[in-house]
């Protein structure tokens, strides 16, 4: 396949293929030999066929695809109240068997469509997330949260061309974790920042992020990393998640090993920067896949802390399930080798309606306008495709 | 061997790796205490978490049976918890502290610490011991260094300790110090 079109050779071909930014530009897994969709029963068994000692791997020796939300508690035994449902799949992963490399600048020429609806339905008004952001401050000051993040959902129906709002805003927004799915019944468009897990051999390493600034004209990063630090609410928050991501890392980490190799640095993305810290560790010997995922998922900097009393008291106030949102995408290697990220800044796009879900925490300072405003500010590059 | 007894935390792990560079450390979820491992350890740790002593029941009658006959360590809700069971108010306090580095002030009743040296620490801490407090043998020894609220205790006859902020954290200097002094005491 010639490289300059090889984007819209495969819109036209029918199937199903992923997209997901790498080192150099972007890798495209497409000729998938199996689809596996994910289940309480086949969970398990399916992590364990990436437990292999194989010496010669195969590039196409792997496994794509994601966790959702609900089948991440499943695991670590945190039981979800009945919520409305989609019956979207929980988790669904992909054997590739080809892989092709492709460059920063993704072109493609998009299929016509009638002009979609640019308009967007909001789960909970400001008025109703203020109700459940004072409940939540109540239980931090009892101590049974120090941290918690509410999700609200941004919803639109219409058609879309999801190889085309992913190319747009790969443009706009080249996130270190964007990822496409494109497949019949459904397409997940990422510009998710977040790195969760990058596991190689024996090195394991996380990359929180706590912390987001708006931009404006008079900022630039260095103004905004003193922003963060000179901010004792976001200093604080940030920290919180730095202890929480140690200590994930050192349930499977040898003593002594846990280290932050970066601590509260500033990234720049389109419409804001955000506070990251890097972590990382070395695996205790025999620690398998399952280990892994269980320790480190879901993602600590998106539910709050402490985890596991935090995930219970959001699942008894979310009404509407989360899908993909705070699952994660990524691949594992046969050989147990992975690196996935946290499924944030991203559109399910299921039987024709789109689905963008932000959450942003409440800390005992944090008041509710500007956490519902940050909301909005995380949304935003994903609603302005649709203009 | 030292024995850390969970409350769900998100920082127990923490506690874990800090304790393992001094001696064999096993850690167990509070709903799933094992006798023969208690029976066993040498040193008994209640580790931080959420809510407040009363939530746990359990760790409660562990400490007394275990009072006077093993070392024990509280952290956080650990060291509440102890204090608890001694008869002291847990409560709520007007400022709350999550992810807060703050000073600690050693004062004169400490055995372990210099009178006057000063600590950098971590704080995720909601709730706080009712003052005044008074059990036998037990020193409020280290104390916040702008709101005086009790940081840590000492009981050097029974060989009980207990910090309220997080000597795990990243946020705490030289935490690994703080813990081998009580571990040696």
């Amino acid at each position: 396949m010639n490289k300059t079109n090889i984007l819209d050779q495969i819109s036209l071909l029918d199937k199903p293929y992923i997209i997901y930014r790498s080192k150099k530009g972007f890798c495209l897994y497409t000729d998938f030999s199996k689809k596996i969709i994910l289940t309480k029963k086949n969970i398990t068994s399916f992590l364990k066929k990436t437990n292999q000692k194989q010496k010669k791997l195969k590039k196409t020796d792997l496994y794509v695809g994601f966790f959702g939300y609900e089948i991440l508690n499943d695991l670590i035994n945190v039981k979800i109240p009945k919520q409305k449902e989609t019956n979207f799949p929980k988790g669904i992963f992909y054997k590739p068997e080809k892989i092709i490399n492709l460059n920063e600048d993704l072109q493609y020429q998009p299929q016509k469509i009638k002009k979609t609806d640019s308009k967007f339905k909001i789960n909970i008004d400001r008025k109703n997330y203020t109700k459940i952001f004072n409940k939540f401050k109540t239980k931090i000051k009892k101590g049974e949260t120090y941290q918690i993040k509410i999700c609200t959902k941004y919803r639109n129906k219409s058609k879309i061309d999801p190889l085309d709002y992913f190319c747009r805003l790969t443009k706009t927004n080249l996130a270190p974790e964007a990822f496409l799915i494109k497949d019949k019944e459904y397409s997940i468009i990422s510009c998710s920042p977040e790195t969760l897990i990058i596991k190689k051999g024996n090195s394991i390493s996380t990359k929180p992020i706590a912390g987001t600034l708006k931009k404006n004209p008079q900022l630039n990063k260095y103004k905004a990393l003193n922003y963060f630090r000179k901010n004792i609410k976001e200093t604080k928050e940030h920290n919180m998640i730095v202890d929480m991501e140690r200590n994930d890392l050192s349930r499977i980490c040898l003593p002594g090993t846990v280290k932050i190799n970066k601590e509260k640095i500033v990234e720049e993305y389109k419409d804001l920067y955000h506070y990251v810290s890097l972590i990382n560790g070395k695996l205790k010997k025999n620690v398998q896949t399952i280990d892994i995922i269980k320790s480190m998922m879901p993602g600590g900097s998106v539910i709050g802390c402490p985890k596991i009393n935090t995930l219970n008291l959001l699942n008894h106030q979310e009404k509407e399930e989360r899908n993909i949102y705070t699952g994660s995408f990524g691949y594992i290697m046969f050989n147990g080798d992975m690196k996935f990220n946290i499924i944030i800044r991203s559109i399910l796009y299921y039987k024709n309606v789109s689905e963008i879900s932000v959450a942003s925490g409440v800390v005992i300072d944090s008041n509710a306008k500007n956490e519902f405003n940050e909301n909005f500010i995380k949304a935003k590059a994903l609603i302005d495709l649709y203009k | 061997m030292i024995y850390v007894i969970d409350h769900k935390d998100s920082f127990t792990h923490n506690v874990v790796h800090q304790l393992s560079l001094f001696d064999q450390v096993l850690c167990d979820d509070f709903s799933k205490v094992s006798k023969s491992k208690l029976n066993q350890a040498s040193t008994i740790v209640f580790s931080p978490g959420p809510g407040s002593p009363k939530d746990y029941p359990i760790s409660s009658k562990i400490y007394k049976k275990f009072k006077g006959k093993k070392k024990i360590i509280g952290i956080c809700l650990g060291f509440q918890q102890i204090l608890f069971c001694e008869g002291a108010s847990i409560i709520e306090q007007k400022k709350i502290y999550h992810g807060f580095q703050s000073e600690v002030l050693v004062n004169k009743s400490s055995k372990l610490f210099n009178n006057g040296q000063k600590f950098k620490v971590g704080r995720y801490h909601s709730l706080k011991l009712k003052e005044p407090f008074k059990a036998e043998n037990f020193d409020i020894t280290m104390r916040c260094a702008i709101s005086g609220a009790a940081m840590s205790f000492e009981n050097n006859i029974d060989k009980i300790y207990g910090f309220q902020f997080h000597p795990e954290s990243f946020l705490t200097i030289n935490g690994k110090i703080l813990i081998k002094k009580i571990l040696s005491a």
